[in-house]
Protein backbone atom coordinates (compact mmCIF):
# COMPACT_ATOMS: atom_id res chain seq x y z
CA UNK A 1 0.00 0.00 0.00
CA UNK A 2 1.36 3.54 -1.25
CA UNK A 3 2.02 5.66 2.14
CA UNK A 4 0.39 9.29 2.13
CA UNK A 5 3.69 10.54 2.01
CA UNK A 6 4.99 8.55 -1.13
CA UNK A 7 1.38 9.22 -3.09
CA UNK A 8 2.57 12.68 -2.74
CA UNK A 9 5.70 11.88 -3.72
CA UNK A 10 4.47 10.73 -6.68
CA UNK A 11 2.41 13.15 -7.94
CA UNK A 12 4.97 15.28 -8.05
CA UNK A 13 7.52 13.66 -9.63
CA UNK A 14 4.89 13.93 -12.61
CA UNK A 15 5.54 17.90 -12.74
CA UNK A 16 9.31 16.97 -13.34
CA UNK A 17 10.99 17.20 -16.93
CA UNK A 18 14.35 16.48 -18.38
CA UNK A 19 16.99 18.92 -18.12
CA UNK A 20 15.20 20.60 -15.15
CA UNK A 21 17.34 21.79 -12.35
CA UNK A 22 15.88 20.08 -9.54
CA UNK A 23 16.46 20.55 -5.79
CA UNK A 24 14.00 18.56 -3.54
CA UNK A 25 13.98 19.74 0.01
CA UNK A 26 13.83 17.40 3.49
CA UNK A 27 11.00 15.02 4.43
CA UNK A 28 8.02 14.20 1.64
CA UNK A 29 10.01 15.85 -1.14
CA UNK A 30 12.94 13.31 -0.87
CA UNK A 31 10.85 10.99 -1.42
CA UNK A 32 10.30 12.27 -5.11
CA UNK A 33 13.62 10.88 -6.17
CA UNK A 34 12.28 7.05 -5.86
CA UNK A 35 8.96 8.32 -8.26
CA UNK A 36 11.35 9.13 -11.53
CA UNK A 37 12.50 6.89 -13.97
CA UNK A 38 16.28 6.37 -14.31
CA UNK A 39 16.20 8.29 -17.34
CA UNK A 40 14.23 11.06 -16.12
CA UNK A 41 17.17 13.50 -17.00
CA UNK A 42 16.48 15.78 -14.34
CA UNK A 43 19.63 17.19 -12.66
CA UNK A 44 19.45 17.14 -8.91
CA UNK A 45 20.87 19.71 -7.05
CA UNK A 46 22.40 19.63 -3.32
CA UNK A 47 22.59 23.30 -1.40
CA UNK A 48 25.73 21.89 0.03
CA UNK A 49 27.63 22.51 -3.54
CA UNK A 50 26.48 19.73 -6.25
CA UNK A 51 24.56 19.48 -9.00
CA UNK A 52 23.52 16.24 -10.93
CA UNK A 53 24.61 13.94 -7.48
CA UNK A 54 23.05 10.26 -8.32
CA UNK A 55 21.70 7.88 -5.82
CA UNK A 56 22.64 6.66 -2.20
CA UNK A 57 25.61 4.21 -2.13
CA UNK A 58 25.93 0.62 -0.43
CA UNK A 59 27.67 0.64 3.04
CA UNK A 60 31.25 0.16 1.64
CA UNK A 61 30.89 2.85 -1.42
CA UNK A 62 29.67 5.32 0.87
CA UNK A 63 32.04 8.12 1.08
CA UNK A 64 32.14 10.90 3.87
CA UNK A 65 33.19 13.60 1.58
CA UNK A 66 30.39 12.68 -0.96
CA UNK A 67 26.98 14.01 1.15
CA UNK A 68 23.86 15.92 0.18
CA UNK A 69 22.10 18.56 2.33
CA UNK A 70 21.09 16.38 4.86
CA UNK A 71 24.56 14.85 5.25
CA UNK A 72 23.60 11.99 3.38
CA UNK A 73 25.86 9.96 1.75
CA UNK A 74 25.88 10.27 -1.99
CA UNK A 75 27.35 9.65 -5.12
CA UNK A 76 28.47 11.62 -8.04
CA UNK A 77 28.19 9.98 -11.33
CA UNK A 78 29.64 11.29 -14.52
CA UNK A 79 28.38 14.50 -15.50
CA UNK A 80 27.80 15.28 -11.93
CA UNK A 81 29.76 19.08 -10.87
CA UNK A 82 30.85 20.49 -7.18
CA UNK A 83 30.90 24.28 -6.01
CA UNK A 84 31.46 26.07 -3.22
CA UNK A 85 28.73 26.97 -0.37
CA UNK A 86 28.70 30.36 -1.61
CA UNK A 87 28.03 29.51 -5.48
CA UNK A 88 25.76 26.81 -4.51
CA UNK A 89 23.76 29.76 -2.87
CA UNK A 90 24.02 31.81 -4.93
CA UNK A 91 22.82 29.62 -8.25
CA UNK A 92 19.73 29.20 -5.78
CA UNK A 93 19.07 33.16 -5.22
CA UNK A 94 19.80 34.15 -8.92
CA UNK A 95 17.50 31.69 -10.80
CA UNK A 96 19.74 28.92 -11.84
CA UNK A 97 17.27 26.16 -9.82
CA UNK A 98 14.17 25.82 -12.42
CA UNK A 99 12.34 23.76 -9.80
CA UNK A 100 11.89 23.38 -5.92
CA UNK A 101 9.59 20.87 -4.27
CA UNK A 102 9.59 21.81 -0.84
CA UNK A 103 7.92 20.90 2.15
CA UNK A 104 5.51 23.14 4.38
CA UNK A 105 4.03 23.90 7.42
CA UNK A 106 1.38 25.75 6.15
CA UNK A 107 0.41 27.39 2.22
CA UNK A 108 -2.25 30.29 1.63
CA UNK A 109 -4.01 31.12 -1.39
CA UNK A 110 -1.46 33.77 -2.19
CA UNK A 111 1.59 31.39 -2.73
CA UNK A 112 2.95 31.98 0.80
CA UNK A 113 4.39 28.89 2.32
CA UNK A 114 5.76 28.96 6.08
CA UNK A 115 8.05 25.84 6.67
CA UNK A 116 10.80 26.94 8.74
CA UNK A 117 9.68 28.34 12.50
CA UNK A 118 6.78 26.78 15.24
CA UNK A 119 6.70 28.06 18.16
CA UNK A 120 8.94 26.22 20.82
CA UNK A 121 9.27 27.29 24.45
CA UNK A 122 8.43 30.81 23.42
CA UNK A 123 10.22 31.03 20.57
CA UNK A 124 10.54 30.29 17.01
CA UNK A 125 12.26 26.91 16.10
CA UNK A 126 14.54 25.48 14.40
CA UNK A 127 15.74 27.91 11.96
CA UNK A 128 16.01 28.65 7.82
CA UNK A 129 18.37 26.72 6.86
CA UNK A 130 18.42 26.98 2.63
CA UNK A 131 14.42 26.99 1.99
CA UNK A 132 14.44 30.81 1.90
CA UNK A 133 17.22 31.29 -0.33
CA UNK A 134 15.00 28.53 -2.75
CA UNK A 135 12.05 30.24 -2.20
CA UNK A 136 13.55 33.88 -3.20
CA UNK A 137 14.82 32.42 -6.46
CA UNK A 138 13.28 29.61 -7.93
CA UNK A 139 11.38 29.99 -10.47
CA UNK A 140 8.58 26.81 -9.88
CA UNK A 141 8.48 26.30 -6.41
CA UNK A 142 6.29 23.31 -5.24
CA UNK A 143 4.91 22.73 -2.06
CA UNK A 144 4.49 19.21 -0.88
CA UNK A 145 2.25 18.66 2.27
CA UNK A 146 -0.35 16.42 3.93
CA UNK A 147 -3.42 18.03 3.72
CA UNK A 148 -4.00 18.78 7.41
CA UNK A 149 -1.87 18.89 10.37
CA UNK A 150 -1.94 16.17 13.06
CA UNK A 151 -4.37 17.83 14.90
CA UNK A 152 -6.54 17.70 11.72
CA UNK A 153 -6.66 21.22 11.22
CA UNK A 154 -6.27 22.75 7.87
CA UNK A 155 -2.79 22.88 6.18
CA UNK A 156 -3.90 25.30 2.84
CA UNK A 157 -5.21 28.24 4.74
CA UNK A 158 -6.38 31.61 3.58
CA UNK A 159 -3.64 33.21 4.72
CA UNK A 160 -0.36 31.43 6.69
CA UNK A 161 -0.19 32.17 10.36
CA UNK A 162 3.54 31.33 10.90
CA UNK A 163 6.37 33.29 10.02
CA UNK A 164 6.86 32.59 6.46
CA UNK A 165 9.78 30.96 4.35
CA UNK A 166 8.32 32.92 0.86
CA UNK A 167 6.19 35.38 -0.38
CA UNK A 168 3.51 34.93 -3.26
CA UNK A 169 5.91 32.38 -4.55
CA UNK A 170 4.51 29.12 -4.46
CA UNK A 171 3.15 27.95 -7.83
CA UNK A 172 1.45 24.46 -6.96
CA UNK A 173 0.36 22.79 -3.73
CA UNK A 174 1.07 18.95 -3.92
CA UNK A 175 -0.73 17.13 -0.50
CA UNK A 176 -2.54 13.45 -0.66
CA UNK A 177 -5.81 14.55 -1.34
CA UNK A 178 -5.75 17.37 -4.24
CA UNK A 179 -3.12 19.55 -6.51
CA UNK A 180 -4.09 23.44 -6.75
CA UNK A 181 -2.42 25.69 -8.80
CA UNK A 182 -1.65 28.92 -6.98
CA UNK A 183 -2.90 31.39 -9.97
CA UNK A 184 -1.18 34.58 -10.68
CA UNK A 185 -2.36 37.21 -8.68
CA UNK A 186 -3.51 34.99 -5.67
CA UNK A 187 -6.30 32.79 -5.77
CA UNK A 188 -6.22 28.75 -5.62
CA UNK A 189 -7.53 26.48 -8.45
CA UNK A 190 -8.33 22.78 -7.43
CA UNK A 191 -6.37 21.09 -10.61
CA UNK A 192 -6.84 17.54 -9.79
CA UNK A 193 -8.03 15.16 -7.31
CA UNK A 194 -5.27 12.53 -5.66
CA UNK A 195 -6.37 8.85 -6.18
CA UNK A 196 -9.48 7.99 -3.83
CA UNK A 197 -9.99 11.49 -2.83
CA UNK A 198 -13.47 13.19 -3.11
CA UNK A 199 -14.18 17.10 -3.96
CA UNK A 200 -16.05 17.13 -0.85
CA UNK A 201 -13.02 15.70 1.19
CA UNK A 202 -11.01 18.69 -0.16
CA UNK A 203 -13.61 21.37 0.52
CA UNK A 204 -13.80 19.64 4.48
CA UNK A 205 -10.40 20.06 4.80
CA UNK A 206 -9.01 22.76 3.17
CA UNK A 207 -9.29 26.72 4.84
CA UNK A 208 -8.44 28.61 1.83
CA UNK A 209 -11.47 29.40 -1.04
CA UNK A 210 -10.49 27.53 -4.12
CA UNK A 211 -11.87 27.39 -7.79
CA UNK A 212 -12.40 23.70 -9.51
CA UNK A 213 -11.50 22.57 -12.42
CA UNK A 214 -13.92 21.26 -15.03
CA UNK A 215 -12.29 17.90 -15.24
CA UNK A 216 -13.07 17.47 -11.61
CA UNK A 217 -15.93 18.55 -11.71
CA UNK A 218 -16.50 15.53 -14.29
CA UNK A 219 -15.05 13.27 -12.39
CA UNK A 220 -12.45 12.12 -14.72
CA UNK A 221 -9.06 12.27 -13.32
CA UNK A 222 -8.08 9.21 -12.38
CA UNK A 223 -6.24 8.62 -15.72
CA UNK A 224 -3.84 11.54 -14.69
CA UNK A 225 -3.01 9.93 -11.33
CA UNK A 226 -1.67 6.82 -12.52
CA UNK B 1 49.07 38.55 16.09
CA UNK B 2 49.37 34.60 16.29
CA UNK B 3 52.02 32.97 17.83
CA UNK B 4 54.13 31.15 15.62
CA UNK B 5 54.68 27.41 16.84
CA UNK B 6 57.42 26.60 19.15
CA UNK B 7 60.63 25.37 17.38
CA UNK B 8 60.52 22.25 19.31
CA UNK B 9 56.84 21.13 18.07
CA UNK B 10 57.46 21.36 14.36
CA UNK B 11 58.12 17.77 12.71
CA UNK B 12 60.20 19.28 9.78
CA UNK B 13 62.58 22.30 11.36
CA UNK B 14 64.38 22.33 8.20
CA UNK B 15 61.31 23.74 6.13
CA UNK B 16 61.21 27.82 7.54
CA UNK B 17 57.40 28.23 6.70
CA UNK B 18 56.56 24.65 7.95
CA UNK B 19 53.07 25.38 9.56
CA UNK B 20 52.75 21.98 10.83
CA UNK B 21 52.13 21.24 14.63
CA UNK B 22 50.42 19.77 17.50
CA UNK B 23 46.93 20.27 18.09
CA UNK B 24 47.33 21.78 21.44
CA UNK B 25 50.31 24.58 19.87
CA UNK B 26 48.02 24.75 16.98
CA UNK B 27 45.15 25.69 19.17
CA UNK B 28 47.26 27.66 21.96
CA UNK B 29 45.75 30.57 20.42
CA UNK B 30 41.82 30.18 21.07
CA UNK B 31 40.87 31.76 24.63
CA UNK B 32 37.70 30.83 26.49
CA UNK B 33 35.07 34.26 25.29
CA UNK B 34 36.45 34.53 21.93
CA UNK B 35 34.64 33.86 18.45
CA UNK B 36 35.11 30.95 16.82
CA UNK B 37 34.25 29.91 13.27
CA UNK B 38 33.78 26.49 11.90
CA UNK B 39 33.88 24.86 8.74
CA UNK B 40 31.16 22.01 8.17
CA UNK B 41 27.84 21.28 6.79
CA UNK B 42 25.03 19.71 9.03
CA UNK B 43 28.56 17.70 10.09
CA UNK B 44 29.89 16.90 6.88
CA UNK B 45 33.92 18.22 6.73
CA UNK B 46 34.02 18.75 10.49
CA UNK B 47 37.26 18.49 11.89
CA UNK B 48 37.38 15.47 14.04
CA UNK B 49 40.37 16.16 15.76
CA UNK B 50 39.90 19.73 16.38
CA UNK B 51 36.53 19.18 17.79
CA UNK B 52 37.02 16.21 20.10
CA UNK B 53 40.03 18.47 21.32
CA UNK B 54 37.68 21.44 22.21
CA UNK B 55 35.45 18.81 24.08
CA UNK B 56 37.94 17.92 26.36
CA UNK B 57 39.64 21.85 27.04
CA UNK B 58 38.65 23.95 29.52
CA UNK B 59 37.37 26.51 26.85
CA UNK B 60 34.26 28.16 27.65
CA UNK B 61 31.99 31.44 26.91
CA UNK B 62 33.00 30.91 23.00
CA UNK B 63 30.89 32.47 20.15
CA UNK B 64 30.41 29.14 17.61
CA UNK B 65 29.94 30.81 14.23
CA UNK B 66 28.71 28.12 11.82
CA UNK B 67 26.72 27.21 9.29
CA UNK B 68 24.50 24.34 11.58
CA UNK B 69 24.78 22.80 14.76
CA UNK B 70 25.95 19.40 12.89
CA UNK B 71 24.73 16.13 12.37
CA UNK B 72 21.68 14.62 14.94
CA UNK B 73 22.30 11.30 17.37
CA UNK B 74 25.43 12.80 19.10
CA UNK B 75 27.59 13.49 16.64
CA UNK B 76 30.91 15.24 17.40
CA UNK B 77 30.14 19.17 17.40
CA UNK B 78 26.76 18.97 18.59
CA UNK B 79 28.27 17.47 21.70
CA UNK B 80 29.73 21.76 22.17
CA UNK B 81 26.09 22.56 22.78
CA UNK B 82 25.63 19.74 25.56
CA UNK B 83 29.10 20.91 27.34
CA UNK B 84 28.37 24.62 28.14
CA UNK B 85 30.80 25.96 26.38
CA UNK B 86 29.17 27.78 23.48
CA UNK B 87 27.32 30.98 24.72
CA UNK B 88 26.53 32.49 21.84
CA UNK B 89 25.59 30.43 18.13
CA UNK B 90 25.04 32.28 14.81
CA UNK B 91 23.81 30.31 12.20
CA UNK B 92 21.02 29.53 10.11
CA UNK B 93 19.18 26.50 12.21
CA UNK B 94 19.08 25.30 15.35
CA UNK B 95 17.12 22.12 14.93
CA UNK B 96 19.66 19.43 12.98
CA UNK B 97 20.86 18.48 16.43
CA UNK B 98 19.18 17.12 19.76
CA UNK B 99 21.63 18.92 21.32
CA UNK B 100 21.15 22.53 19.89
CA UNK B 101 17.30 22.02 20.32
CA UNK B 102 17.59 21.38 23.93
CA UNK B 103 20.38 23.97 24.46
CA UNK B 104 18.10 26.55 22.39
CA UNK B 105 14.60 26.32 24.15
CA UNK B 106 16.21 25.61 27.47
CA UNK B 107 18.17 29.08 26.96
CA UNK B 108 21.58 27.56 27.26
CA UNK B 109 22.66 29.02 24.41
CA UNK B 110 21.88 32.69 22.82
CA UNK B 111 20.70 32.74 18.86
CA UNK B 112 19.95 36.38 18.03
CA UNK B 113 18.58 35.37 14.91
CA UNK B 114 18.55 33.02 12.09
CA UNK B 115 20.09 33.69 8.83
CA UNK B 116 19.32 32.28 5.42
CA UNK B 117 22.10 29.73 4.18
CA UNK B 118 22.94 31.83 1.53
CA UNK B 119 22.99 35.48 3.74
CA UNK B 120 25.28 33.34 6.12
CA UNK B 121 27.75 32.69 3.70
CA UNK B 122 27.84 35.57 1.98
CA UNK B 123 28.35 37.41 5.51
CA UNK B 124 31.10 35.12 6.25
CA UNK B 125 32.60 35.67 2.40
CA UNK B 126 32.52 39.57 3.03
CA UNK B 127 34.44 38.64 6.50
CA UNK B 128 36.89 36.62 4.21
CA UNK B 129 37.05 39.48 1.42
CA UNK B 130 37.59 41.80 3.97
CA UNK B 131 34.13 44.08 3.04
CA UNK B 132 32.34 45.63 5.42
CA UNK B 133 29.12 44.06 4.41
CA UNK B 134 26.55 43.18 2.04
CA UNK B 135 23.09 43.66 0.52
CA UNK B 136 20.89 40.72 0.72
CA UNK B 137 17.56 41.03 -0.65
CA UNK B 138 16.12 37.79 1.20
CA UNK B 139 13.94 37.74 3.52
CA UNK B 140 13.33 41.20 3.42
CA UNK B 141 9.29 41.85 4.71
CA UNK B 142 9.59 38.48 6.61
CA UNK B 143 12.81 38.86 8.81
CA UNK B 144 11.82 41.95 9.79
CA UNK B 145 8.87 41.36 11.05
CA UNK B 146 8.45 43.23 14.86
CA UNK B 147 8.76 40.44 17.79
CA UNK B 148 10.09 37.74 15.07
CA UNK B 149 13.33 38.05 16.62
CA UNK B 150 13.28 39.89 20.42
CA UNK B 151 17.00 39.15 21.48
CA UNK B 152 18.31 41.27 18.37
CA UNK B 153 19.68 44.57 20.16
CA UNK B 154 18.61 46.76 16.89
CA UNK B 155 16.00 46.22 14.26
CA UNK B 156 17.61 44.73 10.87
CA UNK B 157 19.08 47.98 8.57
CA UNK B 158 17.58 48.04 5.23
CA UNK B 159 18.56 50.27 2.15
CA UNK B 160 16.59 50.73 -1.27
CA UNK B 161 18.68 50.64 -4.29
CA UNK B 162 17.45 50.61 -8.07
CA UNK B 163 13.97 50.01 -6.57
CA UNK B 164 14.83 47.00 -4.78
CA UNK B 165 14.86 46.74 -0.92
CA UNK B 166 17.77 44.88 0.65
CA UNK B 167 18.40 43.94 4.25
CA UNK B 168 22.12 45.62 5.19
CA UNK B 169 24.37 42.60 6.63
CA UNK B 170 27.53 43.11 8.34
CA UNK B 171 30.41 40.77 7.99
CA UNK B 172 31.10 37.71 9.94
CA UNK B 173 34.69 37.29 10.94
CA UNK B 174 36.43 35.15 14.10
CA UNK B 175 39.24 35.61 16.66
CA UNK B 176 40.35 31.65 15.51
CA UNK B 177 38.65 29.60 12.38
CA UNK B 178 39.05 25.89 12.14
CA UNK B 179 38.62 23.92 8.75
CA UNK B 180 38.31 20.62 7.50
CA UNK B 181 40.88 19.91 4.21
CA UNK B 182 41.72 16.42 2.97
CA UNK B 183 45.06 17.14 2.31
CA UNK B 184 48.01 19.37 3.36
CA UNK B 185 51.41 19.88 3.06
CA UNK B 186 53.85 21.73 4.90
CA UNK B 187 53.21 25.33 3.84
CA UNK B 188 49.73 25.03 4.76
CA UNK B 189 48.50 24.64 1.01
CA UNK B 190 44.59 22.69 1.75
CA UNK B 191 43.13 20.23 -0.77
CA UNK B 192 39.44 19.73 -0.52
CA UNK B 193 37.77 16.64 -1.33
CA UNK B 194 33.79 16.53 -3.04
CA UNK B 195 31.31 17.86 -1.15
CA UNK B 196 33.25 19.16 2.02
CA UNK B 197 34.68 21.85 -0.19
CA UNK B 198 31.69 23.83 0.75
CA UNK B 199 33.25 27.42 2.43
CA UNK B 200 36.03 26.22 4.17
CA UNK B 201 38.30 28.63 2.36
CA UNK B 202 36.11 31.26 3.46
CA UNK B 203 36.04 31.00 6.58
CA UNK B 204 40.15 30.44 6.80
CA UNK B 205 40.00 33.72 5.29
CA UNK B 206 37.32 35.23 8.12
CA UNK B 207 39.57 33.70 11.03
CA UNK B 208 42.32 36.39 12.21
CA UNK B 209 43.98 32.86 13.20
CA UNK B 210 43.27 29.63 11.34
CA UNK B 211 43.93 25.76 12.05
CA UNK B 212 43.15 23.64 9.02
CA UNK B 213 42.49 19.68 10.05
CA UNK B 214 43.31 17.63 7.19
CA UNK B 215 43.42 13.59 6.62
CA UNK B 216 47.07 13.57 5.23
CA UNK B 217 49.71 15.97 5.54
CA UNK B 218 51.94 15.54 2.25
CA UNK B 219 55.53 17.24 0.74
CA UNK B 220 55.38 20.14 -0.05
CA UNK B 221 54.86 20.14 -4.49
CA UNK B 222 52.73 16.70 -4.22
CA UNK B 223 49.46 18.95 -4.33
CA UNK B 224 49.36 20.69 -7.69
CA UNK B 225 48.91 24.03 -7.89
CA UNK B 226 45.69 24.47 -9.14
CA UNK B 227 44.40 21.60 -6.96
CA UNK B 228 45.22 23.92 -4.00
CA UNK B 229 41.68 24.64 -2.57
CA UNK B 230 42.71 27.08 0.40
CA UNK B 231 46.45 28.82 -0.19
CA UNK B 232 48.46 28.05 2.56
CA UNK B 233 48.82 31.92 3.18
CA UNK B 234 45.45 31.51 4.57
CA UNK B 235 46.62 29.46 7.05
CA UNK B 236 48.32 29.68 10.40
CA UNK B 237 48.66 26.09 11.15
CA UNK B 238 48.38 22.68 10.46
CA UNK B 239 47.34 19.36 12.23
CA UNK B 240 46.75 15.65 11.53
CA UNK B 241 43.32 14.49 12.04
CA UNK B 242 41.83 11.22 11.61
CA UNK B 243 43.13 9.41 8.34
CA UNK B 244 40.73 9.28 5.69
CA UNK B 245 39.37 5.56 6.54
CA UNK B 246 39.04 6.16 9.75
CA UNK B 247 36.90 9.43 8.72
CA UNK B 248 34.95 7.02 6.40
CA UNK B 249 34.07 4.44 9.37
CA UNK B 250 33.00 7.59 11.48
CA UNK B 251 30.46 8.75 9.04
CA UNK B 252 29.53 5.11 7.87
CA UNK B 253 28.68 3.94 11.52
CA UNK B 254 27.23 6.97 12.01
CA UNK B 255 24.71 6.76 9.04
CA UNK B 256 23.82 2.90 10.04
CA UNK B 257 23.15 4.36 13.75
CA UNK B 258 20.65 6.91 12.06
CA UNK B 259 19.32 4.61 9.42
CA UNK B 260 20.90 6.28 6.63
CA UNK B 261 23.08 3.48 5.57
CA UNK B 262 22.67 -0.38 5.81
CA UNK B 263 24.82 -2.12 7.37
CA UNK B 264 27.49 -4.26 5.39
CA UNK B 265 25.50 -7.90 5.31
CA UNK B 266 29.02 -9.61 6.62
CA UNK B 267 28.43 -7.31 10.33
CA UNK B 268 24.93 -8.23 10.76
Amino acid sequence: MTSLKDRIARRCAQELHAGQVVNLGLGIPTLVANHLSPDAAVIFHSENGVFGFGPKPDYHHADSDFTNAGCEPITLPAGAALMDLATSLGAMRNGYIDVTILGALEVDATGNIANWATRRAGRWWPGIGGAMDLCYGTPTVIAALQHTDTHGRPKVRHRCTLPLTGAGCVKLIVTELAVFDVLPGGGLFLRDLQEGATLEQVRNSTEADFTVAETVLAGNTVAECV
Amino acid sequence: MAPSAPEATRSNPTHPLDKVMPLSAALAPLQSGMRLMLGEFVGAGEPVACVRWLLDSALDELTLIANTPGLRGGFLKALLFDSGQIREYIGTHVGTTEQSTAAYLENRVLVREFFPMGTWAEKVRAGAMGLGGILVPVGVGILDQPGLFPDLPTAKQTLDLNGQRYFVEPALTADVSIIKGWRADRLGNIEFRGTSTQNQRDIAMAGRYTVAEVNEIVEVGEIPPERVGCPGVFVNAVVQGVSLAEQHELYRQHWVKLGRLHAPTAAV
